[in-house]
């Protein structure tokens, strides 16, 4: 069951994308829309996330890319929408472009979520902007005939996603920390109760969040259990493998989480 | 129509070593900022560039240090990497091999906590094909000086230095650490030794506060700058090294396009390096390669080398070959 999750192998570009679409959603995000080169939307998997420059031409301040996962692509279109959250400056000036104007972006970059092809049930477990990757995983999910329990914790209801951002077939429940909507507390509360259900678990969200969650299957596991796949969240510079700033301990050794990662297998890290 | 021929990139890096190394262009990726060279080569046509300097290596593996390693700083960043790498022999059994089938030379960089262990290195990679020169970096601590960085102090970067030229016939380039009190004594120093080139500069030693946390934002406590904001510090740099030495120089620090490394040439270096500007343009050091062809055209120049010390009244470096 513990497959070994594959390293980045797909195409890596650096492009100038126009953005078609940039609305809100969950109360502080956004949805930015653009278009991506032909020929790279076959390549694209759910957990696979891009490199932004936060930054106008000829600018170098702010100097690094931020890397967002991939929320969703239109293949017809050949464009791909991101969930962002600004929390610096930035976030902030990526979400404040319009359509018309312009991203230049550097992907696909990283490994991507593996679903075995006997997992019938899956779980997704998302806190905060970690929905964008799994929103992505249901969608493909749902569309091979599997079945979906999604779970989603954000500290208010209008931080929620919106039930229609998802596929009908997935069953979606939400945890508020104030408990405005659904399950008042953690998400990862709500998880015990599909433990036994799920065939695998699939996790994105703060790395507190994705350590209670490992407490809850830690106590709850009886035999093998399900096979657990996280997507860590580390602060990047080049998203190829080059500067080792990424890196995740993890029980080979030390990884770079933008070309081994990504998603890995929650008991292959080390956790601290 | 112009029947103009175009201007000559190529610069020749070690005039004096028969084993030579002579670039066709003066664009080289830094050290430490483009992997071992495979992490870029699908993203862009490596096989053009001038050159590229791998990742530090140390005779021993290390795991590097603790995460955060890197953050951002006003038009730059700070990291504390560690130097994690696979050791030399790990290193000499898995890169070098790929790279002699690559047409653009590979400048191996490493580092050592001894003088005998810098020479242990160099001897282990005189005669391992695939590896065109080497960039030896002395901004790391003196296990034996009691931590006090090599490239401070000219004795010891005369003794690094030495020692690697006695242990390789290859191109030797002395990477220079900012942080000298007196770059040019220590250029000098190094100049002295008869290593072919050197290049400047490393990263300089800053720190950066998270106020939330009230603590540094890198695990390391302290980290290199890199980037645009170090880019005034490196030119004037370059420009008292040039005055300092006759053997070639290579400038980098804060590069990101045309007007950053003229800059560089005209206080005096013959080629360049990119470092953290490929994190956010991996296309730079290629765009380069064509800005400088299309510049140096348009001025009428025969060659890059018509430019280098063209700012600099007193400029030595590479004019006795
Ligand atoms: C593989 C990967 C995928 C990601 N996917 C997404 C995604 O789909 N959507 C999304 O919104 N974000 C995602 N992120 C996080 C995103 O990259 C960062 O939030 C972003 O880089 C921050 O840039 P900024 O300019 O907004 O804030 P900065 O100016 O970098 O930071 C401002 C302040 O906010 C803090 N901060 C920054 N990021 C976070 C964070 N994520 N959580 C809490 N505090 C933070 C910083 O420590 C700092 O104090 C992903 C990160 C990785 C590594
Ligand atoms: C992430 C990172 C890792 C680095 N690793 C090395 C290294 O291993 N050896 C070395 O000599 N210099 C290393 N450097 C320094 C660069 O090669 C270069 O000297 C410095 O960053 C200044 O150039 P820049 O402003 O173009 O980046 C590193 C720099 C960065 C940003
Ligand atoms: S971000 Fe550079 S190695 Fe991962």
């Amino acid at each position: 069951m513990a497959a070994v999750l594959g390293k980045a192998s797909a195409p890596v570009r650096e492009w100038t994308g126009e953005i078609t679409a940039n609305r809100t959603i969950m109360g502080d995000s956004y949805l930015v829309t653009f278009t991506m080169p032909e020929g790279l939307a076959q390549h694209i998997e759910p957990g696979h996330f891009v490199n932004v420059l936060p930054s106008g031409a000829g600018s170098f301040d702010p100097l690094l890319r931020r890397p967002y996962s991939i929320y969703g692509i239109d293949a017809a279109a050949n464009t791909m929408t991101l969930l962002i959250r600004p929390y610096g400056r930035g976030g902030q000036w990526i979400v404040d472009q319009q359509p018309g104007q312009s991203l230049n972006v550097l992907g696909i970059l990283g490994n991507h979520y593996e679903v075995a092809p006997r997992s019938s049930h899956l779980l997704m477990v998302a806190g905060g902007v970690g929905a964008a990757p799994l929103k992505m995983l249901s969608e493909q999910a749902v569309a091979q005939g599997k079945s979906v329990v999604y779970l989603l914790g954000a500290r208010r209801e209008d931080q929620l996603l919106d039930a229609s951002e998802l596929p009908h077939a997935v069953e979606y429940i939400v945890a508020t920390e104030d408990g405005s909507a659904g399950h008042k507390g953690f998400v990862t509360e709500l998880a015990a109760n599909y433990l036994t259900w799920a065939d695998q678990i699939f996790t994105c969200g703060p790395t507190p969040m994705m350590a209670a969650l490992r407490n809850v299957i830690l106590q709850h596991r009886f035999g093998k259990g399900p096979q657990v796949q996280i997507s860590v969240e580390r602060t990047m510079a080049c998203g190829v493998g080059a500067c080792l700033g990424c890196v995740v301990e993890t029980k080979k050794g030390m990884k770079a989480s933008c070309v081994d990662g990504p998603v890995f297998d929650m008991e292959s890290v080390v956790w601290g | 129509m112009s029947t103009q021929t175009r201007a000559s990139l190529q610069v020749d890096l070690a005039p004096h070593n028969p084993r030579e190394l002579i670039l066709r262009n003066p664009v080289i990726p830094a050290s430490g900022c483009f992997g071992y060279g495979q992490e870029y080569s699908h993203v862009i046509d490596v096989q053009r560039l001038g050159a590229f300097c791998s990742k530090g290596i140390t005779s021993q593996p290390r795991a590097g240090n603790p995460m955060p390693r890197i953050t951002e700083t006003p038009a730059g960043m700070l990291n504390a990497i560690g130097l994690q790498n696979p050791g030399i022999d790990a290193f000499i059994k898995k890169y070098p091999p790929i790279w002699e089938h690559w047409d653009v030379p590979a400048i191996v960089n490493f580092s050592a906590d001894t003088v005998e262990e810098f020479a242990e290195m160099a001897r282990k990679l005189d005669d391992v094909p695939g590896v065109a020169a080497l960039e030896v970096n002395i901004s790391c601590p003196n296990i034996h000086a009691g931590g006090f960085c090599f490239g401070w102090d000219a004795r010891m970067s005369a003794d690094v230095s030495r020692a690697v030229r006695e242990a390789t016939t290859l191109p030797v380039i002395i990477k220079l650490s900012p942080g000298a009190v007196d770059i040019a004594e220590i250029a000098a120093a190094v100049a002295e030794q008869g290593v072919d080139a050197i290049s400047l500069i490393n990263t300089l030693v800053g720190m950066s506060i998270d106020p939330v946390t009230r603590r540094s934002r890198i695990a390391n406590t302290t980290g290199g700058l890199s980037g645009p904001a170090v880019k005034p510090v490196a030119v004037r740099q370059v420009y008292q090294v040039a005055q300092a030495v006759d053997i070639p120089i290579i400038g980098l620090g804060g590069i990101f396009g045309l007007n950053d490394a003229l800059e560089f040439f005209m206080a005096g270096a013959t080629a360049i390096e990119m470092g953290t500007v490929c994190f956010s343009h991996p296309v730079a050091p290629i765009q380069l390669i064509d800005d400088l062809q299309t510049w140096l055209d348009a001025q009428g120049c025969a060659s890059i080398m018509d430019i280098v010390g063209v700012a600099n009244p007193q400029f030595r470096a590479g004019k006795d070959s």
